[in-house]
């Protein structure tokens, strides 16, 4: 979230899409209806009608897989209605850029398109420069080949006729969204944006999230109380653990995995560190070395020093180009490439697209070993359904793990609030803390090593990790500490100080940090400020709901990101009504400004620090697949042909190719009905918590799917039904749920259904059904392959046998 | 000053964080359900199920209304139940005085089952349950424990979106009143459901009709025919050698 | 049946309640006070985070004895205000659950069933496997003769459960022992 769950209550519209927020967030309708009491209209755009649209002043169902139609039509609205936000979109955004030379887009390709091996050339998409480098502007915005006037130009298809075709979305609908939502461009109004898995789970998702920034940006929403683009983080820690970069991709704080073709920590810092000749912009990233030092000086200890790289060798590095997402280590697995595989607190064979493949390649491991609290779909694929244990020889080791009130540390909530929960009873049985297993886990195989040594032991022995897991310990550790007496920005700090904030990282070996976002977090010995429970504010601050004294934010404590955005160049909010921040000639008042120093009237800088020009990106060069986002249909259409472009899918998927891995074709008529997957309130994401939990499966007991009265009239189907799905893939039973709530779309002048099932319910709990993913493809999006969950297409028919769902 | 609830479904998303906090706070097992073709389950009320949140959906005019229902006793200013059961066995339901919470004793366990049925019966809501494990009436008692330690029902406690409200009954008349105003802006149907004889008093926005069969309440007489005294005289026979 | 529900209930106010007992020749008895005591007497309080999605929603446990007794939400915390929906509601039954696995399990190679084990047999066997395939697979250079240093053939996927500092030894741990093909929830 760019804001915070409070802040929703600052909005004047709130536009839900690919999100259930009610549903799978509840919470956070506290704060969605406070808007609605303050006169905001909210607005839920989603294929199916949820307890969500149920809250809404209006619900609009569109086809799944569609979002960049209808947001591409709301973009175009807004330019023709002279809604965008003038000052914001010429002073703060790219909006002025003008494109080289190079730059183009014909028939749904952009220019740099290699046919072969299906990648972009992205020095195509580059901002012609002047002789230092500086991007050339035109803050009139009216040379044909600013950005501004090239997604005029691109979204001009993106009319209320042919959105509404493609999404299925009445005209009218479409206008009232274009014409609620456009209002927040007035400089003191603004709209927020929620989203979840339902813009993320496409093969077009980062695009899809891209499009909405764009809009926000259009409208000077992001930077402002009410505003901003947010994310419903679905997962406890999953802020978090994406910070610390459970992840192939990254280090701590999003640094890039180092590549094999950066063979030294210069020849990384020289590929990754941005640089920039406009003195105006921050370039926040150009301090990406000091960072990447205190983490291995935080890895290694004394054993990193200036003389070693600090340690970079031990580093592994990556082929640059390959890809290491969990669909392709699936895939490899499958392939017997794979031979071990540690499975911490995740369901993959439940929640992995294409489960069936999962399932399979499971056995093909030497070993497995598995940190959980119940037994799962995974732990037990072994003595799954149709499979016969004795053939199987992977070797499994279950470790139990604890639960949340059993240990102590902190987790990051959507918002970015870091907040300590405290161990308030004993583990059950023998089980521990995953901190505590890993570390013991590490420490016996360092101690083999130790003993006998073996293959390249350096990293394995120089790993500065303590035999004991301490939480307490290990969150001044991400903080990070001084290594030795030292002065940095003018101050003096003694050797084992923790360091006030990233500000003082440094690159010479003399701070740690495990993760430098969270720097600041831990200033003080023995002041946790993750522990803050202390409601105090300003009446500033209390007029947005900003509690900047409770817990802490990263980063440094700023609750609202960007909101140097949120003022204009003399320092003065937008909405005097609800600043965030505001300078009063000599300092600034309300949240922590972003980047600090004065506006930019007086010298200040770029709003947008963490780019490297300084501006927030309409046109965005740094995604694989465009610089502007384009409709694609899903890799699985009930079309025949992409009414915007003869490109049918999103043209840089990398198609994962096995026996196991197939896909219907484009309109298939064996597979017409689209499925859309998702979640439910009562039970969590694959269910292994809440289907052991009876009082929730006592709300939610079984496996069903949700279908309009018309596709059960068409095929025969009456509610309560047990149904069958089948996808060219697999097939899954589940209990019909007829309802008013789903309704068949118009498309191109054709009836398409959609019908909707959640993925929750498993065969480890008898009787309730068992995977949903059985169905989905393993396809996903080419910047971040997170799968194509929403929008796969399938057939139901009665069922003529009930083998699923006896319970 | 006895306590009161406003339920303002207008607000509900239906979450079920009241239905599941009530089976928490009681320890009430789970009960054994299935899919039919609804998100309501369990189907009904029941004696390990004292809050309920029912679902009913409707397509009117283009528009599809998805009402939900959290179902409670509605502690009754003159309790029927507490009516009929008098009549059997004083004490075995009882009025909290300090509350208005209508309670029902341990001595609902020396009904016998047509006793509890007639009782049953005499609620016009049909909430109360008869619990075969444990033979008694059960049905929700306001968390009485909490609210005389200076707590909120569970359910109230939980509910995310201020649908549920608690507190003395003249700052909920008060609300309801409010909310009513402000919800009939966008709902002219919107309307309290028996403000003046219940100490749980729903705000909904459609026809009270639509929400389930027993929210319009009913007449309290199970055998046609009969007039409220015989009814009430049918009650009194059983016990009469109990107290004579 | 043509009484109305609301005719009826202001028939039962002004005097069945009387009727049955009047009858009977007793007076009509004054309502008993009713009195309880909590189930969360002497319990100390302690503050968790719910565990399901990032509402963060602070949570109290009161604990007595050492057991869980009852959870509910902390009305300090700015976001929930103390509500919670009902994965959060559950929490003490997430804890307190005879469905969760207490003791280490093992599974042997095409055995039928998992047998116990204790934590010394579990890490030392799980660190053998880990060094046996590091020892064997792990690669120094690749194909151009750049050094890697990594480990291709074990993976590790999860998990947005852990917290931060659980995160934070994790990833240590993981890129320490070479293995860098790393995924969680962050990608489905």
């Amino acid at each position: 979230m760019t804001n915070h769950w409070i802040d929703i209550k600052n909005s004047n519209a709130v536009l839900i899409m690919g999100s259930n927020a009610a549903e799978h967030h509840p919470i956070s309708f506290k704060w969605v209806l406070r808007a609605r009491d303050n006169g905001a209209m909210v607005i839920h755009v989603d294929p199916k009608f949820s307890r969500t649209s149920a809250r809404c002043d209006l619900h609009v169902p569109l086809r799944s897989g569609t979002d960049i139609a209808f947001l591409g039509g709301m973009l175009l609205y807004i330019l023709e209605k002279n809604l965008y936000q003038k000052d914001y979109v010429t002073e703060y955004t790219n909006a002025s850029f003008i494109l080289g030379k190079d730059y183009g887009f014909k028939d749904g390709l952009f220019s740099g398109f290699d046919p072969q091996k299906h990648v972009y050339d992205r020095k195509k998409w580059d901002f012609a420069r002047d002789d230092k480098g500086v991007s050339l502007r035109d803050k009139t915005l009216k040379d044909p080949r600013c950005v501004f006037q090239v997604l005029k130009k691109h979204y001009a298809r993106y009319t209320p006729d042919m959105v509404s075709k493609v999404t299925g979305v009445s005209k009218q609908n479409l206008l009232t969204v274009y014409e609620t939502f456009g209002a927040t461009g007035k400089p003191d109004k603004a709209g927020t944006m929620m989203y979840a898995l339902g813009w993320t789970q496409h093969t077009v998702g980062v695009q899809n999230i891209r499009l909405a920034c764009m809009i926000q940006l259009l409208l000077g929403n992001i930077g402002v109380a009410g505003g901003g683009i947010n994310a419903l983080r679905g997962e406890p820690n999953v802020q978090g653990s994406t910070d610390h970069a459970l992840l192939w991709h990254i280090l701590p704080g999003y640094m890039p995995a180092p590549l094999a073709s950066q063979q030294t920590l210069a020849d990384y810092n020289t590929a990754t560190t941005p640089k920039t000749n406009d003195p105006l912009s921050m370039n926040w990233w150009q301090n990406g070395p000091k960072y990447t030092v205190s983490l291995l000086k935080g890895w290694f200890g004394d054993a990193a020093t200036k003389d070693n790289d600090f340690g970079y060798a031990w580093t592994p590095k990556i082929e640059p180009g390959e890809e290491y997402s969990n669909m392709f280590m699936f895939d490899r697995l499958y392939k017997k490439q794979m031979k071990g595989a540690i499975f911490f607190g995740h369901n993959p064979a439940q929640s992995m697209p294409n489960t069936n493949k999962i399932r399979k390649s499971l056995a093909n491991l030497e070993w497995m070993v598995m940190g959980e609290v119940h037994k799962t779909e995974t732990t037990d694929f072994w003595r799954g359904p149709g499979v016969d244990p004795k053939k199987v020889d992977t070797e499994v080791f279950l470790l139990p793990s604890c639960h949340r009130g059993e240990k102590g540390g902190t987790t990051t909530n959507s918002g970015r609030w870091q907040m300590w929960h405290y161990k308030g009873i004993e583990p059950m049985g023998l089980s521990k803390s995953m901190g505590a297993i890993y570390t013991e886990l590490f420490h016996a195989v360092r101690d083999l090593y130790a003993k006998e040594g073996g293959a390249f032991p350096d990293p394995i022995l120089n790993t500065d990790l303590p035999r004991q897991y301490d939480p307490e310990q290990t969150a001044m550790k991400v903080n990070g500490w001084f290594t030795r007496d030292c002065e940095v920005n003018g101050k003096k700090f003694k050797k084992g100080d923790q360091v006030p904030s990233f500000a003082f990282l440094t690159a010479d070996g003399s701070t740690t940090s495990l993760c430098w976002l969270y720097s600041g977090g831990y200033p003080e010995v023995g002041k946790n400020l993750s522990k803050r429970r202390d409601h105090s504010q300003t009446p500033m601050q209390a007029k947005i709901g900003l509690f900047p004294n409770f817990s802490w934010c990263w980063p440094v404590n700023r609750r609202i990101i960007y909101n140097r955005a949120g003022v204009d160049v003399h320092g003065k909010p937008f909405n005097p009504e609800l600043p965030v921040v505001a300078w009063d000639g000599k300092d600034w008042a309300g949240d922590v400004i972003d980047g600090g120093g004065p506006p930019m009237a007086q010298g200040g800088k770029y709003p947008f620090i963490m780019l490297t020009e300084g501006m927030s990106q309409i046109f965005g060069p740094g995604r694989v697949d465009g610089p502007l986002p384009e409709h694609y249909e899903p890799a699985e259409t009930p079309l025949t042909k992409n009414p915007f472009s003869s490109q049918m899918n999103n043209p840089i998927i990398r198609w994962i190719m096995s026996d196991m891995d197939k896909f219907a074709k484009h309109g298939d008529p064996r597979y017409p009905i689209v499925l859309t997957t998702y979640s439910l309130t009562e039970h969590w994401l694959s269910g292994t918590d809440s289907r052991n939990i009876e009082v929730l499966l006592e709300a939610e007991p079984q496996l069903y799917v949700e279908m309009s009265h018309e596709l059960a009239k068409e095929k025969g189907i009456q509610n309560g039904d047990v149904v069958e799905i089948e996808s060219i893939r697999g097939k899954v039973q589940a209990v019909a749920m007829v309802t008013v709530r789903v309704v068949p779309f118009k498309i191109m002048g054709k009836t398409v259904h959609l019908i909707g099932m959640p993925f929750a319910f498993g065969w480890t709990t008898p009787g309730v059904g068992d995977s949903t993913n059985r169905l989905t493809p393993t396809v996903g999006d080419p910047n971040c392959y997170i799968p194509e969950y929403k929008a796969s297409l399938v057939n139901i028919r009665k069922a003529t046998k009930v083998t699923e769902l006896e319970r | 000053m006895p306590k009161s609830f406003l339920i303002d479904t207008s607000r509900c998303i239906a979450c079920r964080g009241c239905q599941i906090a009530c089976k928490e706070w009681k320890n009430h097992p789970a009960v054994h359900t299935k899919q039919t073709g609804t998100h309501q389950n369990p189907p009904d009320l029941g004696p390990y199920n004292f809050k309920l949140v029912r679902f009913k959906e409707y397509k009117m005019k283009n528009r599809v209304e998805w009402l939900f229902f959290p179902e409670q006793c509605r502690h009754c200013l003159e309790p029927g139940c507490k009516a009929g059961a008098d009549a059997i066995l004083e004490g075995a339901i009882i009025k909290d005085p300090a509350t208005g919470a209508v309670i029902y004793t341990d001595l609902t366990k020396k009904f016998t089952p047509q006793q509890a049925e007639d009782v049953r019966a005499m609620c016009p809501y049909n909430v109360p349950r008869w619990d075969t494990k444990e033979g008694k009436l059960t049905k929700c008692d306001m968390c009485i424990d909490r609210v005389q330690a200076g707590m909120v029902p569970a359910c109230v406690k939980t509910c995310c979106t201020g649908t549920m409200s608690f507190g003395e009954r003249d700052a909920m008349l008060k609300l309801g009143a409010e909310r009513l105003a402000e919800v009939k802006k966008t709902f002219p149907k919107a309307q309290l459901l028996d403000p003046e004889d219940v100490s749980v008093i729903y705000l909904v926005t459609e026809e009270r009709k639509l929400y389930h069969d027993f929210a319009e309440g009913r007449a309290p007489m199970p055998v046609p025919g009969m007039n409220r005294q015989e009814f009430l005289a049918k009650l009194v026979k059983p016990v009469r050698p109990l107290i004579g | 049946m043509n009484v109305s529900r609301r005719g009826f209930i202001k028939l039962l106010g002004a005097g069945t309640a009387c009727y049955g007992l009047s009858r009977l020749g007793l007076d009509v008895k004054p309502a008993l006070a009713y009195a309880t005591s909590l189930k969360t007497a002497g319990s100390k309080e302690v503050l968790s985070i719910c565990p399901y999605c990032s509402c963060g929603c602070n949570i109290i446990m009161s604990v007595r004895d050492g057991q869980l007794i009852s959870s509910e939400g902390d009305p300090d915390y700015p976001v929930s205000e103390g509500s919670l929906c009902p994965k959060g509601a559950a929490f003490r039954a997430l804890h307190v659950n005879k469905h969760r696995i207490t003791k280490p399990l093992y599974r042997a190679p095409g055995a039928t069933d998992w047998v116990e084990k204790d934590w010394d047999f579990m890490l030392s066997t799980i660190a053998l496997r880990i060094k046996t395939a590091r020892d064997r697979d792990f690669k120094t250079k690749n194909d151009k003769g750049q050094a890697v240093n990594r480990l291709d053939t074990v993976f590790s996927v999860g998990s947005a459960l852990m917290d931060n500092e659980e995160c934070a030894v994790t990833v240590q741990a993981l890129r320490g022992l070479g293995i860098y093909q790393i995924d969680h929830q962050a990608r489905v």
